[in-house]
C-alpha cells in the first residue's frame, strides 16, 4: 500500500524530543535534590466534580449499603490520563443536572423509608409537619455530613425553610425533609469538591482549611466523602498539625476501605474501566464473551492490590510475577489449569503459561489491540504513555498511516509494519513505541499464548532503550529496570491526588517524592503516606 | 460576535477561547414562552465518524439537475430535499486526526490541544449557537442523542463543557414519553410536588450565588455552566405544571423494542431508526428544536453486519478501494434518509416538520483513510422556514472555508451574528448558493 508523506519528518523529531526533555531535567534536579527541603509553588487550583465513583460511594456512606444509587448521566472525562484530572476541567451538563435531580429525589425517599437513617439523620421528634426547630437541627447534622463542613447560619435556614414548605404541603415532617435532602444533595456544595484553601498568615503559603484537608484525604485515600472521625479531627485543628495528619492519613490506610480506592486509582490509570465495554469479534474469537472485559480487570487489580496491601511488595515485581489471579474462564483462557470451579483465586503460573506479569494480563492486551487483531503501535505506547509517563505524539494528519494485508513473505505483524520502521518519516515516531508492541505479538487479539501469525512464526526480541529482550516475558523486566517507571507511578498518583496534571514548580518536590519511593524499596502503601505528608497535598494553587 | 439574551459570548484567555456564557449571574430573569400557532425554526446535526471515500462522493455534476452519486445513491428518495456541497475546506489547523475537523467545522475555532492527546473545543458547537437562539422556550434547550452504544459526541457548550448524548433509546424514551408527558389534550392537574422541585431548585441557585464569589474566573465559568442547567431545569418543572402544547402531530409514542447486541455487533440500523422516530415526535410536540444526532464518534470502531473489522481500522487497512468501508457509508446515509423522510413525514400546519427544520450532516474527516479535512462532507436537509434553498449540488472549485456553511445556517435560524468562527476559520460570509 502506497505511502503519502507531506509530512514534514521535522515535527515527529521535535514532538519526540519534548517528550526525551520531560524526562531528562527531571533526573537531574533529582541527584540535586536528595534530602533538601524542596520549593513547591502549587498549580492554580480548581473545584473538581465528583466522579460517577465518588458520587455513588459518597451516597453509599452516608445513607447506607442498601441505598439504591441511581446513574449519575455525565460521564466521566479522562484528562492527562486520568478521569481525576478531568473531573477539574469539566462541569456538570444539563443532561447530568436533570439525572441529578431525580438521583437526589430517589435517594431522599429511600433515606426517609429506612428507621435507622431518619433517627441517624433526623435527632428531634418533630412537634409537626412544619417544625422549622427541628427541621435546622437536622439540616444542621446531615448538612455537615453531605457539604463535608459545618453549615453557616444562613445555609442551614435556607435548607430548613424547604423542609418547611415541603412538610407543610405535604402534611408530613419526614416526607418533607425528603426535599431538604434533595436540596443539600444538588447544591454545589455536594456535587464539586470545593477545595480552594485561603491565604496563610504572615507570608505562609495558602493552604486548605482543616474540612478541605480532609476531604482531600478522603477522596485520595477513600475515594468518598469524609467519616464523622476525620471531620472531627478538622474540627478539632487535629489535621492542621503534622502528627494529626499522619495518624488520620494512617487510620485511613489501615482500613480495609483505602483497597477499594487504590482500585478505583489503577482502574483509572490502565484505563481498566474502559474492559466494561469490551468487543472484540466473536466468530474470529470463539473464547470471547461479553464477560471476558470484567474478568480480565479482576486479574489484574487482584494482582495489584495483593502485591500492595497484602505482600506490600517492591511494586515493580507486578510486571515480572508468575503470580496472578485466575477464575475458570482466564485459566482457559491461559491453557492452564482452573484452580477453583467458581470465584478467583490467587496461583502460581507454570513456565509453559508463557505468561509472567502486568503486560501479559488479558486485560492490557485486550484493551491495547483492535476488536479482530493485535496492534504494536497501540501496546507500545501504553508502555511508553502510561507505565514510562513518556507522551509520545498523535497520529499524523494527511498521511495514509495503513499498513498491508497479510500476503507472499510479509505474513507477520513484525513485516507488515517493517516500512514503519524503516521509512525515516514514520520511524521517528514509531521506532518509539512498535518495536515494544511487537515483543507482545505471542498474545493475540484477545490475550490468547501463540507461535505464529498468519502461519509464519513470531520474533518477539526487541529493546527498550538500550535494554534489549526476546520476548514479551523480557519486556516485562526490561520496563521493571526502567528508570522511568518508579517515577511514573509518582507522577501519576501525584496527578490524581492533586486533580492536575504537575506544573514546573512541582517537579523538584515529585522528584524527591521518586527518590524516597526507591528509597522505601518501591512499596506503595507508603508512598501514599509520603504523598499526603508532601506539600504538593497540601498547598493550596491561587483558584483558576 | 453578538448573540441573544440567552447567550453572551465571554472571552477567556486573550480571546483565544470563548464560550456561551450562560448568564445565570447575570440576568436572573425568566423567559417569556412563545405564543401563537407559527410553526418555530429546528435545527438537527446528524454526525457520523471517519468520513466518505471522496472518489465515490463527489457526483459529476452540480446545479439544480446534479445526479447522486455511488456513495450518495442512499439519498435517492429524498433527493429534492437536500442540498450537497462539496469542494469545503475547513481552514482552521488540522492537528488532529479525528478531532480538528468537526472542532473546526462545528465551531468555526482552532481546536485547543492540550498536549498529551487531550483536547477541547474552544467555542460552543453550532448545536449549541443555535439552541441559544431557539431553545429557550421549550422543555429541552437541546437533545444530543447517540446510535453509537457509549458514544460521547461533540456538542459543546465552550471548553471542557459537553453535553453527552443520551445512547439508552429505552431511556430516552422514558425521559421524552414517560410518566411526565402529557399530550395534547390531556390537562390533568398539576402534582403538588412540582412546586416543591422548584423550591429545591430555587436553593441550589441560591447556594451557587454565595459560592462564585469565593471562584477564580475559570471555576466562576464552570459554576455558571451547572446552575444554568438548574435554572432550565427548574423551568421545566414550571413548564410541566402547565397544559400540554396543542400540537397536531403530537402523540404518545409505542415504547421501543430493547436492541441488544447481535453477535457481539450494535444494531445500529435498528437503533439509527428508533432515535430518529424518537427525535421527531419529540419536535412535532415541540419539547425540543434543537437535536444533535450522533451517530457514531471520530474514530469510531463499531464492528457493522457483515464486516471484518472495526470501521475505524477498517479505513485505515482495508486494502484496495476499500469496498466495506463504502458500505459503512451507504448504511450510514440510509438511516439519514429514514430521518429526512420521517421529518418530512410529519404533517405539521400546511407543510411538514422538515419545511421549518434546518438539518446539517457532516463527519470528522472527508476520507478517512488520509485524514483529510479538505474536501469536507456537508449535506443540507430542510429549508428552516424557506430561509435556506435545497435540491440541488454546489461545488466549491476554489476551497472556500467551510465555516460559511455554519455561518448560513446561524443566519437562517435567526441566530443574531455577523461573523462565525475564529482566526483561519472566521468568515463574515456565508455561501450565498444556500441561503433563499
Amino acid at each position: 500500500m502506497g505511502m503519502r508523506f507531506p509530512l514534514n519528518a521535522a515535527l515527529c523529531v521535535l514532538a519526540l524530543g519534548a517528550c526525551d526533555n520531560s524526562a531528562s531535567p527531571s533526573l537531574v534536579v533529582a541527584a540535586e535534590a536528595a534530602a533538601a527541603p524542596v520549593e513547591v509553588t502549587p498549580a492554580p487550583s480548581s473545584m473538581r466534580r465528583l466522579t460517577q465513583a465518588q458520587y455513588h460511594r459518597a451516597i453509599v456512606d452516608l445513607f447506607g449499603e442498601s441505598v439504591v444509587v441511581p446513574e449519575l448521566e455525565d460521564p466521566d472525562v479522562a484528562q492527562g490520563g486520568l478521569l481525576s484530572v478531568g473531573a477539574a476541567g469539566t462541569t456538570y451538563s444539563a443532561r447530568g443536572v436533570s439525572s441529578a435531580e431525580s438521583a437526589a429525589l430517589t435517594i431522599a425517599e429511600q433515606a426517609m423509608k429506612d428507621p435507622a437513617q431518619r433517627a441517624r439523620w433526623v435527632p428531634c421528634d418533630p412537634t409537626g409537619p412544619g417544625d422549622e426547630a427541628c427541621a435546622r437541627e437536622a439540616i444542621t447534622r446531615l448538612g455537615q455530613s453531605v457539604w463535608r463542613r459545618p453549615l453557616t447560619v444562613d445555609e442551614v435556614q435556607r435548607v430548613a425553610a424547604v423542609v418547611v414548605e415541603a412538610g407543610s404541603t405535604l402534611g408530613d415532617f419526614f416526607a418533607g425533609f425528603e426535599y431538604g435532602i434533595a436540596a443539600l444533595l444538588q447544591s454545589p456544595h455536594f456535587m464539586f469538591r470545593v477545595e480552594l484553601g485561603a491565604a496563610g498568615e504572615d507570608g505562609e503559603a495558602r493552604a486548605f482549611d482543616p474540612f478541605e484537608l480532609a476531604s482531600r484525604l478522603s477522596f485520595f485515600l477513600w475515594n468518598t466523602t469524609p467519616d464523622d472521625a476525620l471531620l472531627r479531627a478538622a474540627a478539632s485543628g487535629e489535621l492542621a498539625t503534622d502528627d494529626g495528619l499522619r495518624a488520620q492519613a494512617t487510620r485511613l490506610l489501615d482500613s480495609p476501605r483505602s483497597r477499594d480506592a487504590l482500585r478505583n486509582f489503577f482502574s483509572e490509570q490502565l484505563a481498566l474501566y474502559k474492559l466494561d465495554a469490551l468487543a472484540k469479534d466473536p466468530k474470529l474469537f470463539e473464547h470471547f464473551t461479553s464477560d471476558l472485559g470484567p474478568d480480565a480487570r479482576e486479574e489484574t487489580l487482584g494482582l495489584l492490590l495483593y502485591k500492595v496491601f497484602d505482600e506490600d511488595a517492591d511494586f515493580r515485581d507486578v510486571l515480572t510475577t508468575t503470580e496472578t489471579f485466575l477464575n475458570p474462564r482466564l485459566a482457559s483462557l491461559y491453557g492452564v489449569p482452573a484452580p477453583t470451579t467458581e470465584g478467583f483465586r490467587r496461583v502460581h503460573l507454570p513456565p509453559e503459561a508463557r505468561r509472567a506479569g502486568l503486560l501479559t494480563h488479558a486485560s492490557i492486551l485486550n484493551l491495547q489491540a483492535h476488536q479482530t487483531s493485535t496492534s504494536a503501535t497501540r501496546r507500545g505506547r501504553f508502555v511508553r504513555n502510561v507505565l514510562l509517563c513518556q507522551p509520545t505524539p498523535p497520529a499524523p494528519v494527511n498521511v495514509d498511516t495503513s499498513i498491508p494485508e497479510p500476503s507472499g513473505t510479509t505474513l507477520t505483524l513484525r513485516d507488515r509494519v517493517k516500512e514503519h520502521l524503516e521509512n525515516e518519516d514514520c520511524a521517528t515516531c514509531h521506532l518509539a513505541f512498535d518495536p515494544i508492541g511487537l515483543a507482545l505479538e505471542n498474545y493475540d487479539a484477545i490475550g490468547r499464548w501463540r507461535l505464529t501469525d498468519n502461519g509464519a512464526p513470531i520474533d518477539a526480541s526487541g529493546d527498550l532503550d538500550g535494554a534489549t529482550f526476546s520476548d514479551g516475558l523480557a519486556l516485562g523486566r526490561a520496563v521493571r529496570e526502567h528508570e522511568r517507571f518508579g517515577p511514573c507511578v509518582v507522577q501519576t498518583l501525584v496527578r490524581y491526588a492533586t486533580g492536575h496534571v504537575e506544573v514546573a514548580t512541582e517537579a523538584a518536590a515529585i522528584d524527591a517524592l521518586s527518590e524516597r519511593f526507591a528509597a522505601l524499596g518501591y512499596r506503595v502503601r507508603p508512598l501514599l503516606l509520603e504523598i499526603v505528608m508532601s506539600p504538593l497535598f497540601r498547598l493550596a494553587g491561587e483558584p483558576r | 460576535m453578538k448573540l441573544t439574551r440567552r447567550a453572551v459570548l465571554r472571552g477567556l484567555v486573550g480571546g483565544a477561547l470563548t464560550t456561551v456564557a450562560l448568564p445565570f449571574f447575570e440576568s436572573l430573569g425568566g423567559r417569556a414562552r412563545a405564543s401563537g400557532g407559527l410553526a418555530p425554526k429546528r435545527f438537527m446535526l446528524y454526525f457520523w465518524g471517519n468520513g466518505i471515500q471522496p472518489a465515490r462522493w463527489i457526483p459529476a455534476d452540480s446545479g439544480p439537475d446534479w445526479t447522486l452519486s455511488e456513495q450518495l445513491q442512499p439519498l435517492a428518495p429524498v433527493k429534492d430535499a437536500i442540498s450537497l456541497i462539496t469542494g469545503l475546506e475547513v481552514k482552521t489547523p488540522n492537528d488532529d486526526a479525528h478531532i480538528s475537523g468537526p472542532g473546526g467545522f462545528l465551531t468555526g475555532h482552532p481546536t485547543i490541544m492540550k498536549g498529551g492527546g487531550d483536547w477541547t473545543f474552544a467555542a460552543p458547537t453550532l448545536d449549541q449557537l443555535v439552541a441559544s437562539a431557539v431553545g429557550g422556550d421549550t422543555l429541552y434547550r437541546s437533545l444530543e442523542v447517540g446510535i453509537q452504544p457509549g458514544v460521547r459526541g461533540l456538542s459543546h457548550n465552550g471548553p471542557d463543557s459537553l453535553n453527552p448524548p443520551e445512547t439508552d433509546h429505552l431511556r430516552l424514551f422514558e425521559r421524552l414519553f414517560g410518566a411526565t408527558f402529557k399530550q395534547p389534550g390531556e390537562n390533568t392537574p398539576p402534582d403538588p410536588k412540582l412546586a416543591l422541585r422548584r423550591s429545591v431548585l430555587d436553593a441550589v441557585l441560591t447556594d451557587a450565588k454565595d459560592l462564585e464569589k469565593r471562584l477564580g474566573a475559570n471555576d466562576k465559568i464552570r459554576l455558571d455552566q451547572h446552575m444554568t442547567a438548574v435554572r432550565d431545569l427548574e423551568q421545566r418543572v414550571a413548564r410541566l405544571q402547565e397544559a400540554p402544547l396543542d400540537r397536531a402531530s403530537c402523540k404518545r409514542p409505542e415504547a421501543p423494542p430493547a436492541l441488544d447486541l447481535i453477535d457481539g455487533r450494535p444494531q445500529m440500523k435498528e437503533r439509527a431508526r428508533v432515535f430518529a422516530d424518537l427525535t421527531t415526535m419529540a419536535l412535532a410536540c415541540d419539547q425540543t428544536r434543537v437535536v444533535s444526532f450522533w451517530y457514531s464518534d471520530p474514530l469510531s470502531d463499531v464492528l457493522y453486519p457483515g464486516t471484518t473489522s472495526g470501521h475505524h481500522q477498517l479505513t485505515h487497512d482495508e486494502p484496495g478501494d476499500q469496498p466495506q468501508v463504502n458500505q459503512i457509508v451507504l448504511g450510514i446515509l440510509e438511516d439519514l434518509a429514514y430521518l429526512v423522510d420521517r421529518l418530512r413525514g410529519t404533517p405539521e400546519g400546511e407543510g411538514t416538520l422538515l419545511d421549518s427544520t434546518a438539518l446539517l450532516a457532516t463527519s470528522d474527516v472527508s476520507e478517512g483513510r488520509t485524514h483529510q479535512i479538505d474536501e469536507y462532507p456537508v449535506i443540507l436537509a430542510g429549508t428552516a422556514c424557506g430561509t435556506l434553498r435545497t435540491g440541488f449540488h454546489y461545488r466549491s472549485t476554489t476551497k472556500e472555508n467551510a465555516s460559511r456553511v455554519g455561518l448560513s445556517l446561524l443566519r437562517a435560524l435567526d441566530v443574531p451574528t455577523a461573523t462565525f468562527g475564529a482566526e483561519e476559520g472566521e468568515v463574515s460570509d456565508g455561501l450565498s448558493e444556500l441561503e433563499a
